[in-house]
């Protein structure tokens, strides 16, 4: 992560004339009773100001761009070099469900880690404060930008070496039947929408690291933990809770749900592959691992607004 | 940078948006699943039991047999099995799963439909006009050892309705079971397939043993004519005694006309020039022998010998008759067409016709024609056409019979040819040429114990089934036993293929490819076929190994010796086939991978076909790159859903040690001494052929 590059995220949405919020209308203080709907409203429109403040910086920062490519690559050579693009769309669901599951985390810190806290670092917080920005609007701003690029990213290349299934597999002799059941396109679609919610609550949980921390060595460190936490610790955790009999293992089903890798692991397996997978599938509770992803994505989130910065009382109230 | 405004990413907001809930209808979206799969076209489905007799005759006699469709949740088509015996113990073999995944469908013929009969022999017929219908096997119920069979046994029937089976086990005997005790009632069927493969080996061993036994009798038939010399004057020096009674004639013609039936017409030493020679009685035209083992040196003049000269326009000897036998001479001057097919093409277009005008009516040194059980032996022939051509002469028998042929394939032609009916080929001997043992139509033959440095095959077999083609020595060859068009029942065995291009190519179904050694080849053993048994093979030091190019993956493959071969096993088609049944693999060599259980097999699935665990043991570093984490995991996932992967072997049991380690190592030791051999005897194997614009 090149802090240079980090660092030419500049205001430039800002001074582009675009208004961060109606300051007139608050200084002539005309309409105390100013409607909820406006204030929506400007949030709506901050937040996106925002998020296309932090696309640019994405597409400035040269490290995100080459770490972007090495993941479009390494898809792109399981799909080719494995047998499951020539498989069929189930087969290459398998065989990218691990490797998504481990670069999904590592790119979620590469895109997340350092969004607020550069900002805070280079005091364009502080510049953007004085615009009475709210929480909400930057927090979101921020998250929305990044997970436009990251999501687009992760979608993006799935939905492309997807393609590569119709175009490897080898022609079908048209004098057998075919068995419609063994696979599905359908299939493959609902293993990337689960990817993208996967990435969201993933980059949730690193913008709530870099909104809590204050230091670039500790958000580095903490990011880093959660990806090593997420890819190995929570699930060898789990196994050694089970070997050692602290965990029931009726609760497995649950504290599964607890992993957001777990959960994403468990839906896939569930509502993805399903029955085709081979073994009778016990992928957990889909509907617990639905809520285990909400739970994650929403507590992240709001740490991120509540951390920010402190509540200020408008002067006026 | 002018895309990158407000609106520009509340534009891409709303396009992710709406592609996200788009990818999210898919969750409304049921995909097939086990509950909609409703039977197919049984014709339409793989093929995994049942013989092609079976079906044949069902065909033609009108009867039915029992059938069973799956489903498999990681295979692409429809799987379909001839008996309900051999659906049920698929189902329940773990290979078959890791091949296929689980049974998702099953469903079984329903002969609650037809309201069935059982004939005299036991094959279950519809009442007319009906037609099978299919139900899903675990409602249905299962009448098990009642009479009902179809030509390869005992069958067990299928019904939906109880009653149906009730009153058909009353009719024909049998239990009533359900889907669960039948599945719990149903043993391996590969035991005893094996079992069966061996039992034919020994029958048709012991059915040549016969044909030979008779043959070599009539050989001793009392000499009645002796030809060009004085009865008396030859007694003393003849191979075989001289009735005193004996006559002379002065030519060879004369003395075949002149011979009673089953006597001996003997040529002593010397070269008798003939224009084709014709046995139309039951009798033995023998000489006095050919110059020893050392044929090449000792020339025509060679006092020792007996030479039938042909004029080098036709085939030199004809038998017409059953039960004659040529022996103990060297036959020269055979013409050089090999192939008279254009010139007798005729005009029905028949390809069995054409196949035999192409390969039977060429020049031979001795031609067998509608003779049946005659037999020829301890004969030399030098012929730039075919050897011996046997034409429907079952029972018919050649025996230490040594063919030089042309130097190159296209120049020459079979060493024995035979056609349309059973013979016996044995202990003989075929040089150069085109191929050693042409076989067309000619089921149920025996071609055992031969050597062959032929042009271009070893032993060639097309529309032949039910042969057993044993213990044969090829080497140099295109190709060292090979079988083409789609045969039956084929007992190949024994064999030893050196130095050829391709060692075995099997060709077929229900077959069994066991004992052969293929040692130096380009291609080892070809896996191909379809319900095959490889089995106790040793492949060694070859170019590529195996070649698996089975469209579908019925073929056991198990318990044989993969070693030093360049690559193990090259495969181009098809899904992953499971080359292990029942906890037995094959052996790779010592592979870089942990046996922690010391039991002799692997812990983990070999993949001979793989990326990285092909050049295990050969490729400095693959061992490190077979171990990384990324390799580890595909190789883990491509143990799902393998059926819809393409391509590829796997080995779930590689045993540690080699299954035949004597013969590997007699293998390597004939493989030095026969190099030795060789060099001194380079002038007489020195010629062989590429390819010579040889059909087949």
């Amino acid at each position: 992560m090149s802090e240079s590059g980090e660092g030419t995220g500049d205001s430039e949405g800002i001074s582009d004339g675009e208004r961060i919020s109606d300051g007139e209308g608050i200084r002539e203080k005309e309409r105390i009773d100013r409607s909820r709907r406006d204030r929506v409203s400007d949030t709506v429109r901050n937040l996106f100001v925002i998020a296309t403040r932090e696309l640019r910086t994405i597409v400035r920062t040269p490290a995100i761009l080459a770490l972007a490519a090495a993941f479009v690559a390494s898809v792109g050579g399981v799909a080719w070099a494995g047998t499951g693009g020539r498989g069929g769309f189930v087969p290459l669901t398998l065989d990218l469900l691990t490797f998504v599951e481990v670069l999904v985390p590592l790119l979620a810190v590469a895109f997340g880690y350092r969004s607020i806290l550069g900002d805070r670092g280079t005091g364009e917080l502080d510049v953007l404060r004085t615009f009475d920005v709210s929480r909400v609007s930057y927090v979101g701003g921020v998250y929305l930008g990044r997970a436009l690029a990251l999501v687009s990213l992760v979608v993006g290349t799935l939905l492309a070496v997807g393609l590569l299934v119709p175009t490897l597999t080898a022609d079908i002799p048209t004098f057998l039947a075919v068995n419609e059941a063994a696979d599905s396109g359908v299939r493959y679609v609902r293993f990337v929408a689960l990817a993208a919610v996967f990435t969201l609550v993933v980059l949730a949980a690193v913008v709530g690291i870099s909104a809590t921390t204050r230091s670039v060595r500790t958000a580095f460190a903490l990011a880093a933990a959660l990806a090593l936490a997420l890819v190995l610790g929570i699930d060898t955790a789990l196994v050694a809770g089970i070997a050692s009999g602290l965990v029931p293992g009726d609760g497995i089903g649950v504290l599964l749900a607890l992993s957001p890798n777990s959960a994403f692991r468990g839906l896939v397996l569930s509502t993805a592959i399903g029955a085709v997978g081979g073994a009778e599938v016990a992928a957990g509770e889909p509907l617990l691992n639905g809520v285990g992803l909400l739970a994650w994505w929403l507590v992240s989130l709001s740490v991120a607004v509540r951390r920010v910065w402190p509540v200020v009382e408008s002067i006026e109230e | 940078m002018a895309i990158l405004s407000p609106t520009g990413t509340q534009w891409l907001t709303v396009l992710l948006s709406v592609a996200l809930v788009g990818a999210s209808l898919s969750f409304v979206v049921t995909p097939e699943s086990g509950e909609s799969l409703r039977p197919v076209d049984f014709a339409d489905t793989v093929n995994m039991g049942g013989t092609g007799v079976d079906a044949r005759r069902a065909d033609e006699e009108g009867f039915v047999l029992p059938q069973v469709e799956v489903f498999y949740s990681g295979y692409r088509y429809v799987v379909g099995y001839v008996g309900i015996e051999t659906a049920v113990s698929e189902l329940g073999d773990a290979s078959a799963q890791r091949q296929f995944g689980d049974p998702l469908a099953v469903y079984v013929s329903d002969f609650s439909t037809i309201s069935p009969t059982v004939t005299d022999a036991g094959f279950v017929v519809p009442e007319r006009g009906r037609s099978v219908g299919w139900t899903p096997a675990e409602t249905a119920f299962y009448v098990v050892g009642s009479d009902a069979t179809i030509p390869s046994g005992a069958v067990t029937v299928a019904f939906s309705e109880r009653d149906d089976a009730a009153a058909f086990a009353d009719a024909h005997g049998g239990d009533v079971v359900d889907w669960e005790t039948l599945q719990s009632r149903i043993d391996d069927p590969l035991p005893a397939t094996l079992e069966g493969f061996e039992q034919s080996v020994g029958e048709r061993h012991a059915g040549a043993d016969e044909s030979v036994a008779v043959a070599e009798a009539r050989e001793d038939r009392p000499v009645s004519v002796v030809v060009g010399a004085d009865a008396d004057s030859v007694s003393d020096r003849a191979t075989v005694p001289i009735p005193a009674d004996a006559t002379s004639e002065p030519t060879v013609s004369d003395a075949v006309d002149a011979a009673p039936p089953n006597t001996t017409v003997y040529l002593p030493p010397g070269t008798y020039d003939v224009d084709g020679v014709v046995l139309n009685r039951s009798i033995t035209l023998a000489g006095a022998g050919v110059g020893a083992e050392s044929g090449a040196e000792s020339g025509p003049e060679s006092g020792a010998e007996t030479v039938l000269r042909g004029d080098g326009n036709r085939s030199v000897v004809y038998v017409r008759a059953d039960g004659a036998s040529v022996t103990d001479l060297r036959v020269t001057g055979v013409g050089d067409v090999g192939s008279r097919g254009r010139e007798l093409r005729n005009e029905s277009g028949d390809w069995d016709t054409t196949v035999q005008l192409a390969y039977g009516y060429g020049d031979a040194g001795v031609v067998l024609d509608g003779a049946a059980g005659a037999s020829v032996s301890n004969v030399e022939i030098d012929t730039h056409a075919s050897g011996a051509i046997v034409r429907e002469s079952p029972g018919s028998v050649i025996r230490n019979v040594t063919v030089r042929g042309a130097d190159t394939a296209s120049d020459g032609f079979m060493g024995v040819v035979l056609i349309g009916a059973p013979s016996v080929v044995q202990e003989s001997t075929f040089l150069d040429g085109r191929d050693g043992v042409y076989t067309h139509r000619a089921d149920g033959s025996v071609v055992r114990d031969n050597r062959a440095e032929p042009g271009r095959y070893g032993v060639h077999e097309m529309y032949t089934s039910g042969t057993l083609v044993a213990n044969n020595t090829v080497r140099d060859a295109e190709a060292g036993v090979i079988v083409m068009t789609r045969p039956t029942d084929n007992l190949v065995v024994g064999n030893d293929v050196r130095r050829s291009t391709y060692g075995v190519v099997p060709a077929g179904s229900d077959s069994y490819y066991a004992r052969n050694v293929v040692v130096d080849n380009e291609y080892g053993l070809q896996v191909s076929g379809d319900r095959n048994a490889f089995v106790d093979n040793v492949v060694l030091g070859n170019g590529v190994g195996a070649r698996a190019n089975d469209i579908l993956p019925s073929n056991w493959v198990l318990g044989n010796d993969f070693l030093r071969n360049e690559r193990a096993v090259e495969s181009e088609i098809g899904p992953l086939r499971t080359w292990s049944h029942g906890g037995v693999g094959n052996h790779w060599g010592a592979l870089p991978i942990a046996d922690g259980d010391r039991d002799g097999v692997y812990d983990r699935p070999y993949r001979p076909t793989g990326t990285v665990d092909s050049r295990l043991g050969t490729a400095s570093g693959a061992t490190v790159l077979a171990r990384s984490p990324s390799v580890a995991t595909l190789r883990r996932v491509q143990g799902t859903v393998s059926g819809l992967r393409l391509s590829g072997v796997v080995d779930t049991d590689a045993r540690t040690r080699p299954f035949h380690p004597e013969i590997i190592e007699d293998a390597l030791a004939a493989d030095s001494s026969d190099e030795m051999v060789e060099s001194e005897s380079v002038d007489e194997t020195a010629t062989t052929a590429g390819f010579g614009g040889a059909t087949s």
